[in-house]
């Protein structure tokens, strides 16, 4: 019992903060509106909607809370009404409220429902009165069948949906993300491509057996095209490579 | 047959002294979704009646080692299977990763040569890198430029069967445009979210993908 009164204070200590940021951020707006009418500017006016949008959302936030006891089966009761100006009211609500009179009552505890509501209440409520107990009956049934009828269809429909983006899932693996860094790595860097440099000396054509790796002339770029440079055409060119090469040490240092 | 170094060659000519920006993003697809990719491509890109363009191209990348410099890259690629194609010699710089733009950009200037480049460029001082085969499909849409390529390892001694990095396909999105024009960026970003969820294009570091093995 303690426990649940303790969380209706708190939930009412956060609706109260949220409700006076609100009050603020509101009246800042109606300052700057009657102030700055002239010059204001749609991004700032935007930016004020935007700020009591946000406390707007808060505040729902606090109430759609799991922890939130339900307000809703609290009721406020006016406990006296009284015709005469109230300070300690005044004060109250910053001179909004002068009298809590039967006039206002109504308005700002809503114990009456807005005008349009209530004048279609009425009208619901006479027609209800002239049909025949039958009649509301054979209505009822009806509009339970539709109404169960549209749930089938839902809920048919959701479950299609869900088979759907179920099977969607298992298809989606088309790519991967490593085998994207590995193929990138590879091409940009030659990571991967370089570690078979070194072998590819001894397994060469003739003549590049004396040539170090690093200044290795290019000659798979010539042997990996099928029937493009005979054999013979490219260990010369190799030897010839080879001994410019090593005059190259510092080719731009002179 | 090669038209993948046809191709950039004939807009490295046009665009030497315009376009030296790649923007480029890349991604990669799993062998088996390859097909899938293909038919997509086909249907979104230019030229749809006609079969996908093959390419099957042997790129080289050489770079230039000086004392207290970084050493400077440069790629020759060339066509596989024809020889009386152009080779191409490029250079790539180093990318611009602003958070603020949609792709990764790099200068890029390409230019068609012949066949003694490799020879010229070894006598200039330059060293072969890393070299690896790249076959695959090309696409065009306006000057966007896709290629769906699966990347080789040359295996030394055996030059008839090399071996693929990995199971993957490297999937590109590129575009060769002058400096500053980042409209492009956003271009490619809406083509790339259509191929979502076959395959994810991003700009990707590969510096940063140093450390992965």
């Amino acid at each position: 019992m303690s426990r649940e009164e303790k969380q209706l204070e708190m939930t009412l200590d956060a609706v109260q903060n949220r409700l006076n940021d609100l009050k603020v951020s509101i009246g800042a707006m109606v300052h700057k509106l009657e102030t700055e009418y002239e010059f204001i500017n749609w991004p700032t006016f935007l930016d004020n909607f935007a700020l009591i949008s946000s406390h707007l959302t808060g505040l729902s936030k606090i109430l759609s809370k799991e922890i939130c006891p339900p307000l809703r089966n609290r009721t406020v009761l006016p406990l006296m009404l009284s015709p005469e100006r109230d300070e300690a009211l005044i004060q109250l609500t910053q001179g909004r409220v002068p009298v809590f009179s039967h006039d206002i009552v109504p308005d700002y505890l809503r114990t009456k429902p807005e005008p349009m509501a209530e004048q279609k209440m009425l009208q619901n409520e006479q027609k209800a009165a002239n049909l025949s107990a039958e009649a509301a009956a054979k209505q009822v049934a009806q509009h339970n069948k539709v109404v169960s009828h549209i749930l089938d269809m839902v809920s048919k429909k959701r479950e299609e949906w869900d088979i759907e983006s179920s099977s969607r899932a298992g298809i989606q693996q088309t790519s991967s993300m490593a085998d994207t860094h590995a193929l990138v790595a590879a091409v940009g860097m030659g990571k991967g491509l370089k570690m078979g440099m070194p072998m590819s000396v001894p397994g060469g054509g003739p003549g590049s057996m004396m040539v170090p790796p690093a200044i290795r002339p290019p000659a798979p770029m010539s042997s990996v095209s099928p029937g493009g440079v005979s054999q013979l055409g490219k260990a010369p060119s190799a030897i010839k490579t080879n001994i410019k090469s090593a005059m190259q040490v510092h080719p731009f240092q002179r | 047959m090669n038209s993948m170094s046809m191709a950039q060659v004939a807009s490295s000519k046009e665009s030497v002294s315009q376009a030296n920006q790649e923007y480029l993003l890349q991604g990669s697809i799993i062998a088996s979704a390859v097909e899938h990719l293909i038919h997509r491509l086909r249907g979104l890109c230019d030229n749809v009646e006609n079969v996908p363009e093959t390419f099957h191209d042997l790129e080289v990348c050489m770079s230039m080692r000086q004392p207290n410099q970084v050493p400077l890259q440069v790629r020759v690629r060339r066509a596989l299977g024809t020889r009386d194609l152009p080779f191409q010699l490029r250079y790539i710089g180093q990318p611009e990763l602003d958070r603020s733009r949609p792709t990764l950009v790099r200068s890029s200037i390409d230019v068609g040569c012949t066949s003694t480049v490799l020879e010229f460029l070894t006598e200039l001082g330059c060293r072969v890198d890393f070299e690896y085969v790249s076959q695959g499909f090309l696409f065009r849409k306006g000057r966007m430029k896709i290629t769906v390529a699966k990347i080789f390892k040359i295996i030394p001694g055996k030059q008839n069967d090399s071996e693929p990095v990995c199971n993957s396909y490297l999937v590109e999105l590129s575009v060769l445009a002058p400096n500053g024009q980042d409209a492009i960026g956003d271009e490619m970003r809406i083509f790339a979210e259509q191929l979502k969820p076959l395959v994810h294009l991003e700009k990707i570091d590969y510096k940063r993908l140093g450390n992965i093995p």
